[in-house]
C-alpha cells in the first residue's frame, strides 16, 4: 500500500495557486499536515479525496493514476471534510445507513460496522434521534464514523479536532493511533499537539509549497541546541520578538519566562531546552515566510 | 444613525446579492423580457386587434405591465433567500448580538429587496428607451415613458419586496410552502382589481387594471367598434392589427396618492414582520419542532458515559456496490421528515383518484402530483444544501450509482402518490389517459432531478412545478404530462424524461470532474 504524489499542483486564479509542484511519498503510518491558514492543507486533502481535480501533477495508490481513474481510491477511501454537512431529518443512524449503501457495503457487514461505530464515536444513546438536534461535537463525531465506515486503506481527516470536547479530543486521537497499524491516515490541522500525539511522519506546508517532510524525531533534532527558555522584564518582550522566534511566553512573579528559537544562545542566562514541534514549525515557517520577504 | 444603519444593511446586503452567479441569470432572465417586449413578442393589445403606436406612454405602458406581471410574480423568488441566507451563513447570530432592532433590520431586508427589484425595473426602462428609439412611430418623450414606471411599477415592487420579508420571518413560510403559497396568492390577489365593477385603487397593486381601463378607453375612442378589454399575451404569429393613438397618463393626485399608499403599505409589512422575526433564536423553533430538534447541549451531557475499548471488525475487501440498498435509503431520505397528517393527506388524495368520477381522476391526480412537490424540489440539489457534496460524492462512481437510485426513488413516489388514478385508468381501459400517467410519472422527478443538479437550488423547481401544474389545471394541451386534457403529448414528455435525466447526470459527472462541487 503506498501513495505516491508527483508535481502536484492547484492553480485557482491566474496568478494564485493553492499549491503547487507538491511531491510526496508516503506508506502505512499518520501523516500529520501542518500548516498556517491558507497554506494549502485543504486544496491537497480535497484532491487526495477526489473531489478537486488538480491543475497539473498525478496522485498514485498502489500504482493507479487516481487523477484519471479516481473510483481505483474511493472504493477504499475514508473522507472528513473540513466543512461539512448532514441531512438534518436523518438520525445518526440512518444517515451512517444511507452512507454505508453510497460506499457499497453490504448489509450485514453495514449493520455491524455502524453498531461498532456508535460506541466507538460515543453515540449509542443518541443514534436515533435527528441530525438536526445535534450540537457541532456531536455532528463531528458522525462525521468521524461515516469516514470509517468502509474501513479505510486511505483516511484523510481534514481538522476533525475542531468542535470536540478535550475529552472526546483525546479519544481522537488515540483512536487515530490505534487505526494506523495497515493503513495511510492523513491528518489535516494547525493543532500541534494533535500532530505531535499521533504522527509518525510530519509534512509542514506553507504557501503551497511542501518545506518539510520527516519522521517528527528527525524535525526535532533539527532544533537540538537552538531552543532557549530565559525570564526577562514584560517591557523587552516586544524587541525579543522582532530578534527570535518566540514560541512561548509565561507570565511569572519576576517577569515573563520567554522560550525562542536561536542559533545561538540570546542572553546569558537563557537555558538551552529540549525543543518542542512547535518550534520546530513556527521556525521553519517563519524561515520560509522571511526569505520569501 | 438609524438612517445610517438602515443605509450600510441595506448597502452590504445588496452587494452580497448582486455580486452572486444567481443575479447574473436574474438580469438575463429581465433582458430577455425586455427583449421581447420590445421586440414584440410579448404585447399588449385592445380585443380584438388593435394595439398602440409604438411612442413612449405607450411602451412606459408596456413595460410597467411586464414589470408588475413578470416581476410581481417571479421577482418575489428572485429577492426571496436574503434572511434565510443570514441564519445558514451564521451572520445572523452575529446580528442578533449588536444592538440593531428587528424592525429596522427588516426594513433594510425590505430596502435592500426593494433595490434589486429596482435594478430590474431600471433595465426594462432601458429596454423601453431602446424600443421607442428604434421601432418608435414618436419621439422619445422621456417622462411619458419613465413616469407609469416610476408610480406604478415601483411601488408594486415595495410591496413585493416586503413581502419577501414577511414571508422569510414567518417559520412556516420560509421555505418550499411558502413559495406555494406565494404563488397563488399572486395571481388570486389579481382577481378583485381586475373583476371589481368599478376601478378600485387599492384593490389594484399591479396597477394592471389602471392601464388596461386607460388603454381601452384609447382604443374605444380612436375605434368605437373595439370591445374594449385588454389582453397582455405572448405573441406567437402574427396578425393584423389596426393602431390607435395612446396619449398615457395626465398624472394627477388621484392616480399617484393611491400608489404612495401602496409604497406605505409595503413599509407597514416590512414592520409586520418585524413582528414575527425571532432575532435568529433558533430554540424557538426548535421548541416547535420538538422531535426534531432536542436540546442538544442535553443530548451532549448524556454522551459523556466512558468509552469502552473497542476493535473495529476489519472488512472483507471485496465489495459489490448493491443498487437496491441505495435504492431504499434513497427512497426514507425522500420521505422522512413529514408530519403525519402529510402521509395522512397523501393516502386521502389516492383514495380519491380511484372513488370519484373518472372526468375529475386527472384533475385529482394533478393535484396529488402538486402536493409531493416539496418532497422532490431537494433532489440533486439536496447536496449542496445540506452541504453533504464531499462526503456523498468520494463515494465511488458518484454519478452512476447514486443519481440513479434517487432518480428512481423519485419516480416509485410519484408513481405511488399517482397510483389511484392509474389503477383507475387501468380499470376503465382508458390507455391514452395510462399513456399521459407515464409520461408524467417519468418526466417530474427528471425535471426535479435536472433542474436540482443545474441550480444546485430547490426553488427553480418550486416555482416552476407550481406553475406549470397551475397551468395543467387550467387544461392548457401542450403543458399536459398528467392526462388532463385529451391532447397530452405525452411522447413528448417521456422523450424529455430520459432527456433530462441524462442531461443531470451528465453536468454532474462534468462538476465532479471538474471538481466544481456547488455548494
Amino acid at each position: 500500500m503506498h501513495l505516491t504524489i508527483q508535481n502536484l499542483s492547484k492553480q485557482y486564479r491566474r496568478d494564485f495557486w493553492g499549491l503547487r509542484e507538491f511531491d510526496l511519498e508516503v506508506k502505512p503510518g499518520v501523516i500529520g499536515l501542518l500548516g498556517p491558514n491558507g497554506a494549502g492543507k485543504s486544496t491537497l486533502m480535497r484532491m487526495l479525496a477526489t473531489i478537486t481535480q488538480p491543475s497539473a501533477g498525478t496522485i498514485q495508490w498502489n500504482g493507479v493514476d487516481v487523477v484519471k481513474a479516481p473510483d481505483a481510491l474511493r472504493s477504499t477511501l475514508g473522507y472528513l471534510p473540513q466543512d461539512f454537512g448532514v441531512y438534518p431529518n436523518l438520525s445518526a443512524l440512518e444517515f451512517l445507513e444511507y452512507i454505508a449503501a453510497i460506499k457499497g457495503l453490504d448489509a450485514k457487514s453495514a449493520r455491524r460496522r455502524i453498531e461498532e461505530l456508535l460506541v466507538l464515536v460515543n453515540l449509542v444513546n443518541a443514534a436515533k434521534r435527528p441530525l438536526g438536534g445535534y450540537s457541532g461535537g456531536m455532528k463531528q463525531r458522525v462525521g468521524i464514523a461515516q469516514a470509517l465506515l468502509n474501513d479505510p486503506q486511505l483516511l484523510i481527516v481534514d481538522e476533525p479536532t475542531v468542535g470536540l470536547d478535550p475529552e472526546e479530543r483525546v479519544r481522537f486521537r488515540n483512536l487515530l493511533s490505534d487505526l494506523s497499524g495497515e493503513r495511510i491516515i492523513f491528518l489535516s490541522t494547525h493543532i500541534v499537539s494533535d500532530v505531535e500525539a499521533t504522527a509518525t511522519e510530519i509534512v509542514i506546508i506553507n504557501k503551497g509549497h511542501k518545506i518539510q517532510h520527516a519522521a517528527p524525531e528527525k524535525l526535532l533534532q533539527t532544533l537540538e541546541g537552538k531552543v532557549w527558555q530565559w525570564v526577562v522584564p514584560s517591557e523587552v518582550l516586544p524587541v525579543l520578538k522582532q530578534k527570535h522566534i518566540v514560541s512561548g511566553v509565561v507570565r511569572r512573579q519576576d517577569g515573563i519566562q520567554v522560550r525562542a528559537v536561536s542559533e545561538a544562545a540570546p542572553a546569558s542566562d537563557a537555558q538551552s531546552v529540549a525543543p518542542s514541534l512547535e518550534d520546530v514549525y513556527l521556525h521553519l515557517v517563519s524561515q520560509q515566510n522571511g526569505a520569501a520577504s | 444613525m438609524t438612517l445610517r444603519i438602515l443605509f450600510h444593511m441595506a448597502r452590504a446586503d445588496f452587494f452580497e446579492r448582486t455580486r452572486r452567479y444567481s443575479f447574473l441569470v436574474m438580469l438575463g432572465l429581465v433582458v430577455w423580457l425586455g427583449y421581447l417586449s420590445a421586440t414584440g413578442a410579448l404585447a399588449m393589445s385592445v380585443p380584438p386587434n388593435f394595439v398602440g403606436e409604438v411612442n413612449s406612454p405607450w411602451v412606459g405602458a408596456l413595460m410597467t405591465v411586464t414589470v408588475t406581471m413578470f416581476l410581481g410574480w417571479f421577482g418575489f423568488y428572485l429577492v426571496k433567500g436574503s434572511v434565510a441566507r443570514d441564519y445558514e451563513t451564521g451572520v445572523g447570530q452575529i446580528i442578533a448580538t449588536t444592538p440593531l432592532s428587528r424592525p429596522l433590520y427588516a426594513l433594510g431586508k425590505w430596502l435592500s429587496n426593494f433595490a434589486v427589484l429596482s435594478v430590474m425595473v431600471l433595465i426594462l426602462m432601458f429596454a423601453g428607451i431602446a424600443m421607442n428609439l428604434f421601432f418608435g412611430s414618436a419621439p422619445l418623450d422621456l417622462w411619458a415613458l419613465t413616469a407609469p414606471l416610476l408610480f406604478l411599477a415601483l411601488p408594486c415592487m415595495a410591496v413585493i419586496a416586503a413581502l419577501a420579508v414577511l414571508f422569510e420571518t414567518i417559520g412556516w413560510l420560509r421555505g418550499g410552502f411558502g413559495n406555494v403559497v406565494y404563488f397563488f396568492l399572486f395571481f388570486m390577489g389579481l382577481i378583485p382589481g381586475l373583476e371589481a365593477e368599478s376601478y378600485q385603487p387599492m384593490l389594484d397593486p399591479t396597477g394592471f387594471r389602471l392601464i388596461g381601463d386607460h388603454i381601452a378607453q384609447a382604443a374605444k375612442l380612436a375605434y368605437p367598434e373595439s370591445e374594449g378589454g385588454f389582453a397582455f399575451q405572448i405573441v406567437t404569429a402574427a396578425t393584423e392589427v389596426k393602431y390607435f393613438l395612446y396619449n398615457g397618463f395626465a398624472w394627477t393626485v388621484d392616480i399617484i396618492l393611491p400608489r404612495f399608499a401602496f409604497v406605505l403599505i409595503g413599509i407597514g409589512l416590512a414592520v409586520l414582520a418585524a413582528l414575527f422575526f425571532d432575532r435568529f433564536n433558533t430554540t424557538k423553533v426548535l421548541r416547535g419542532k420538538k422531535r426534531l430538534n432536542p436540546d442538544p447541549v442535553q443530548a451532549s451531557a448524556s454522551e459523556a458515559a466512558p468509552l469502552p475499548s473497542l476493535q473495529l471488525t476489519p472488512l472483507s475487501a471485496a465489495r459489490r456496490f448493491r443498487f437496491g440498498a441505495l435504492y431504499l435509503a434513497e427512497l426514507k431520505m425522500l420521505l422522512k421528515g413529514r408530519r403525519w397528517w402529510w402521509y395522512l393527506a397523501s393516502l386521502g388524495l389516492v383514495i380519491a383518484q380511484l372513488t370519484v368520477p373518472s372526468a375529475t381522476t386527472p384533475f385529482l391526480l394533478a393535484v396529488a402530483w402538486l402536493w409531493m412537490i416539496l418532497l422532490l424540489s431537494a433532489l440533486g440539489s439536496r447536496e449542496a444544501l445540506h452541504n453533504t457534496g464531499e462526503i456523498v460524492f468520494s463515494a465511488p462512481r458518484p454519478t452512476l450509482n447514486q443519481l440513479p437510485a434517487a432518480w428512481l426513488a423519485a419516480f416509485t413516489v410519484t408513481a405511488l402518490m399517482g397510483s389511484g388514478a392509474f389503477l383507475r385508468y387501468l380499470l376503465d381501459g382508458d390507455f391514452l389517459r395510462l399513456l399521459a400517467w407515464t409520461s408524467g410519472a417519468l418526466f417530474i422527478p427528471s425535471l426535479a432531478l435536472a433542474l436540482g443538479v443545474l441550480t444546485s437550488s430547490r426553488k427553480p423547481f418550486e416555482v416552476i412545478y407550481v406553475t406549470w401544474m397551475y397551468l395543467i389545471l387550467n387544461a392548457v394541451p401542450p403543458l399536459d404530462f398528467v392526462g388532463v386534457t385529451s391532447e397530452s403529448p405525452w411522447q413528448f414528455y417521456t422523450l424529455s424524461a430520459f432527456a433530462l435525466l441524462v442531461l443531470a447526470a451528465f453536468v454532474r459527472h462534468w462538476r465532479l470532474r471538474g471538481g466544481k462541487l456547488a455548494r
